[in-house]
């Protein structure tokens, strides 16, 4: 991997955010409307509860922004490459498909922590709800859990892209919604039903949103579970980067990625 | 020296369950400075060569080496001195010319970029659009922003796939100018494929004939012209057309044409076949008032070439 290559594809992806106006809302728009609707109806289930609703609910949908966003964000940058037919021009280059995936994972990322900044302001501004307040670790740790497998979402829609072209580009915006409800991300592990819940334990990020709701509570933060979803990660980011080779070079073995899709 | 050497080059595709054989054990050398045309008609494997030899598409078998080294073992070194431009793949559409260029000339390692990427837009009169966006162009202007891609990290090997298609007239004859005098001055090997055959025949060194997957011929222009025996005749005479006409028919020569005072006529260059039928037109004393004889063209061989099996 060469730093100059990866620097000049963060910087064609930078331009792609500052000159399309949808790649600059998105940052803002949908963040803002989920943390109104979570936002109202945290804060009347809070006056039937003496449960603390609102910072659980609140801290719980700022923080899922690292896995939306890391894994639309890859998919949706390699579609825009796709759909501008400009894959070609890249892949003819000595651009490397690490490259080009560590400069989207890196795009996406610093997009995440932009919209983490602006919700996190809006937080405190609507509902005097501080998510720097959960201990300092506990957020650092639950960041870069959640972008992980925000990244093997990412990658693994990318590498159906590669396998399949655009006919699937449904994929960018639907897999990580498909996991939302068995992450936990609103809920504790125990309000899910049994079948539901044993598909939840085995995902890395329920373990996250768990840890963040013990923590939000005051109760004692169960770093073993940490440690699983760390180890998780790992081995499904192991097996995408294996799955997205073997697309890759099939895409390569098709024409797909001659044709550009 | 032999910048481009292709090796027994086969590349299958699997279609609803059936083998279909894109190029079919092809071989062909280009050497340091010469322009190599592939011609022949679509689905003929050029654009499917070109592919393989840009990376962007797995060969079956067979060997490729692009400055000596095989690609799949020297990757960087063969794509950081080789480049392509195609008309049919654009930049990024939602990028402007200038931040396209700029972007590839940092993924090259472009010593200083703004000067290559300034030095291009003058050279292709882009100056004006180099900051619109890519999808705001005519076809025209896009076709000229992938040739400054192209050339952009002073490539020693250029692709070039119908990279002008969409030109008008003036531009793109300037646009041959630019790649004839980039070539000559850098010793660059360029394998270039067009449907125009006249740009092929004013560029290119040698040209390969493709066909079914295969090489047909490979030879410069002048060689390739001398496979049609045939010259077409484009003759007027003062009076007694018909009379002509008819001596003509007698002598077994194909009349295309036949109008007023004039006809058209093709007679085989054979056995000095031609020379003899003029010589007889003369002796019969028919008063000619014009007459051209066409040598064959490109297209012809083209044409020729295409139906053949």
């Amino acid at each position: 991997m060469k730093f100059y290559r990866i620097n000049a594809l963060l910087l064609k992806y930078y331009y792609i955010t500052i000159n399309r106006i949808d790649r600059i809302f998105d940052i803002f728009y949908w963040p803002v409307v989920d943390l109104f609707i979570w936002g109202f109806a945290a804060f009347y289930i809070q006056q039937l509860s003496d449960v603390n609703v609102l910072s659980m609910l609140l801290g719980g949908i700022i923080l899922w922004i690292f896995v939306w966003r890391s894994s639309q964000d890859i998919a949706v940058f390699v579609l825009e490459d796709f759909w501008s037919r400009n894959l070609y021009h890249l892949f003819s280059t000595p651009v490397k498909l690490s490259e080009h995936m560590v400069s989207i994972v890196l795009i996406g990322f610093l997009r995440s922590l932009a919209t983490f900044v602006f919700m996190a302001l809006f937080g405190v501004l609507l509902y005097s709800f501080n998510i720097l307040s959960i201990s300092p670790l506990l957020l650092a740790a639950s960041v870069f859990l959640l972008s992980l497998f925000g990244w093997v979402m990412g990658l693994f829609t990318t590498s159906f892209i590669f396998r399949y072209g655009q006919r699937i580009q449904v994929l960018a915006w639907s897999v990580v919604f498909l996991m939302q409800p068995f992450v936990c991300v609103f809920y504790p592990l125990s309000a899910l039903p049994g079948w539901a819940a044993k598909i939840a334990v085995l995902l890395p990020p329920t373990h996250v949103f768990e840890a963040l709701r013990a923590g939000i509570s005051g109760n004692p933060v169960n770093y073993i579970y940490l440690g699983y979803s760390f180890l998780a990660n790992m081995v499904l980011l192991i097996l995408v980067v294996l799955f997205l080779n073997s697309s890759f070079k099939k895409s390569k073995m098709t024409g797909l990625l001659a044709k550009g899709g | 020296m032999d910048y481009i050497e292709v090796y027994d080059l086969v590349k299958t595709f699997k279609e609803k369950g059936k083998e279909i054989v894109a190029v079919d054990g092809i071989s062909f050398k280009v050497k340091k400075g010469e322009m190599f045309g592939l011609l022949g008609p679509n689905g003929a494997g050029k654009s499917t060569t070109i592919n393989i030899l840009t990376g962007l598409l797995e060969k079956d078998s067979g060997t490729v080496k692009i400055l000596g080294f095989e690609p799949e073992k020297n990757w960087e070194f063969v794509k950081n001195n080789s480049n392509v431009a195609t008309a049919y793949s654009w930049l990024s559409d939602v990028l402007t010319v200038r931040q396209n260029l700029r972007v590839y000339a940092k993924i090259y390692g472009v010593k200083e970029p703004e000067k290559r990427v300034n030095e291009l837009l003058d050279m292709f009169e882009l100056g004006k659009v180099a900051d619109r966006k890519v999808i705001r162009l005519s076809s025209g202007e896009n076709t000229r922003v992938v040739l400054c891609k192209g050339l952009i990290n002073n490539p020693k090997v250029l692709f070039l796939d119908e990279c002008t298609v969409g030109l008008d007239p003036d531009i793109a004859d300037k646009t041959r100018n630019l790649i004839k005098n980039y070539q000559k001055e850098n010793d660059t090997a360029i394998l270039f494929t067009s449907h125009y055959m006249y740009e092929v025949e004013q560029l290119c060194d040698r040209i390969a004939f493709m066909s079914n997957g295969k090489i047909v011929k490979v030879d410069t222009s002048a060689n390739l012209k001398r496979l049609i025996k045939k010259r077409t005749v484009e003759i007027a005479v003062k009076k007694d057309a018909r009379l002509l006409r008819e001596f003509l028919e007698a002598e077994g020569i194909n009349v295309i044409f036949a109008e007023d005072n004039s006809l058209v006529f093709e007679v085989t260059t054979e056995q000095d076949r031609m020379y003899k039928v003029m010589n007889k037109i003369f002796h019969k004393g028919f008063m000619l008032s014009n007459l051209h004889i066409k040598g064959p063209t490109l297209d012809d061989i083209f044409i020729k070439m295409s139906r053949q099996k």
